[in-house]
């Protein structure tokens, strides 16, 4: 397959440059690493009031309850909003030089993937800290992330491509992550805050509250999940990866004549 | 010249900028009547070949498609219909300002641009110093390159593409590049690439001179048709008296 000859091709490259963002991130500000833990842990303390005080939640192990659904949610938001530009922010190099659009979107991956190993690492740092009983269930990780990487994949490669036709797609798509971020539980538990019929149907058709609570499931309390959801959320993300690649190829030439 | 290898085949190209514009949603609710879909033609099914070696030049006013047939050799653009055959030879087009990542320094993007050419990490190693030699920007090859000023910007840019070179070279006026130490050192260099005798170049220019004293052979593009392909006297020549 074309895909594969070509992610070999420009994988070097894909790497290169995303090891050069992150070490440009590093060097802009001397504190910029330390922001990478800094973000998700302030916001994991400012949910963690919200849903403690105010709407006085009772969920075990909390703050890693938050922080779980902070660092899936981070990684997911920045790739797919980043996606919807991405073409024209690289313009001085996709005018001049021949790039498959997916590598655009895997070095995205690359440099939030990196701070999503980040935020992981603290995230097991934490589970020792708050005593969390750790059971071999963690394994499903593995699938989860997976399939959050795929679907993530997928998701910004669409952004990709519709976002250099449609003007507005950024406005359209903050509003709609921002729904996202509501109906996937990244500060409650769907299951016990969300009533009857609806916890149901946000589970099914929302895979990032799905997966997410999936997530929190196998690390903290030692749940098996739905190996059924999985798989069909797994399909899901490789169809429409694969419908996205199709589509880029078909169309990337086209994109210079319009930016 | 017949029994010479074809090192570049371009058949009946067509480029059109037609239903492509980009529309925003806010806009297409608030205007219920469609608007005109606008059709500009570029490239208006144009056919030439270049046997290997050749430097062929292009010559045309302002807008006839001579930059968008260079992009579309290169690969950037797709044509509409008509093919491109490269043979199988690598391509860079060498304009001013190849794409740079502002934030990252000289050096990594000279790594990357490399890298994004088809060269290997290591490829581009060996060749880092001649082509920091040659741009001759002193410190600033380790500064970020938005600190860059526009003339420093641009040899950077040639530097990269003249010291890692390809089978066939797309020249866009580039010939006019930074300071009058640097001109003189990229037209010689220029000079030596060409002078290659396994180099393809494709040149476009406004400059009569450096088409006389580089080219083999000149195509003169019109409104995005080929009016006139010939020796490159004759065609200036007769372009010249055109645009008179």
């Amino acid at each position: 397959m074309k895909f594969v000859n070509d992610l070999k091709k420009y994988w070097d490259y894909t790497k290169r440059s995303a090891k050069a963002e992150l070490k440009s991130e590093v060097a802009s500000s001397y504190l910029n690493w330390l922001w990478w833990i800094l973000d998700p842990l302030l916001f994991m303390m400012v949910y963690t009031f919200i849903a403690q005080v105010v709407f006085s939640g009772r969920e075990k192990f909390f703050p890693v309850f938050v922080f779980i659904g902070l660092t899936m949610w981070n990684f997911f938001n920045k790739i797919v909003i980043g996606s919807v530009k991405i073409v024209r922010n690289n313009s001085a190099i996709v005018s001049k030089v021949y790039v498959p659009k997916f590598i655009l979107v895997i070095q995205k991956m690359l440099v939030n993937g990196f701070k999503f190993v980040m935020s992981f690492i603290l995230m097991v740092i934490m589970m020792f800290f708050f005593r969390v009983p750790i059971t071999w269930k963690i394994l499903y990780m593995i699938p989860i992330v997976l399939i959050l990487w795929i679907l993530t994949f997928g998701i910004s490669n669409l952004m990709l491509h519709f976002g250099v036709f449609v003007e507005d797609l950024r406005n359209v798509m903050t509003v709609l992550l921002k729904l996202t971020f509501y109906m996937s539980g990244i500060f409650y538990s769907i299951p016990k805050r969300v009533p009857a019929p609806y916890d149901e149907f946000l589970m099914r058709v929302n895979p990032i509250a799905f997966l997410l609570n999936s997530a929190r499931g196998c690390m903290l309390y030692g749940e098996a999940p739905s190996v059924q959801m999985l798989l069909f959320w797994g399909v899901f993300g490789l169809v429409v990866s694969c419908v996205s690649i199709k589509i880029l190829y078909k169309y990337e030439n086209s994109y210079v004549k319009v930016i | 010249m017949e029994n010479r290898e074809i090192a570049l085949d371009v058949k009946d190209l067509r480029i059109s900028y037609r239903c492509l514009k980009s529309f925003s949603i806010k806009r297409s609710l608030l205007q219920l009547k469609k608007s005109k879909v606008e059709i500009f033609e570029a490239v208006r099914g144009v056919s030439f070949q270049v046997p290997k070696g050749e430097i062929l030049g292009m010559v045309g006013k302002n807008g006839s498609g001579k930059s968008t047939m260079l992009r579309a050799i290169a690969g950037i653009f797709s044509p509409d219909s008509g093919t491109i055959d490269l043979h199988g030879h690598s391509v860079s087009l060498l304009s001013i300002g190849v794409g740079f990542q502002k934030s990252l320094s000289g050096r990594e993007n000279i790594l990357l641009s490399g890298m994004l050419l088809g060269f290997t990490e290591e490829q581009v190693r060996e060749k880092m110093d001649e082509i920091i030699a040659f741009a001759g920007l002193g410190r600033f090859i380790d500064m970020p390159v938005k600190t860059y000023s526009s003339g420093m910007h641009s040899k950077l840019a040639f530097s990269i593409t003249a010291v890692l070179e390809s089978d066939i070279m797309l020249i866009d006026e580039v010939l006019s590049v930074g300071d009058v130490r640097f001109k003189r050192k990229s037209s010689r260099k220029m000079k030596e690439l060409i002078s290659n005798k396994d180099r393809t170049v494709v040149i476009v220019s406004h400059n009569s001179e450096t088409l006389r004293k580089l080219c083999t052979s000149l195509l003169w593009l019109h409104d995005g048709q080929v009016r006139m392909v010939g020796k490159p006297d004759e065609v200036l020549e007769a372009y010249e008296e055109f645009m008179n």
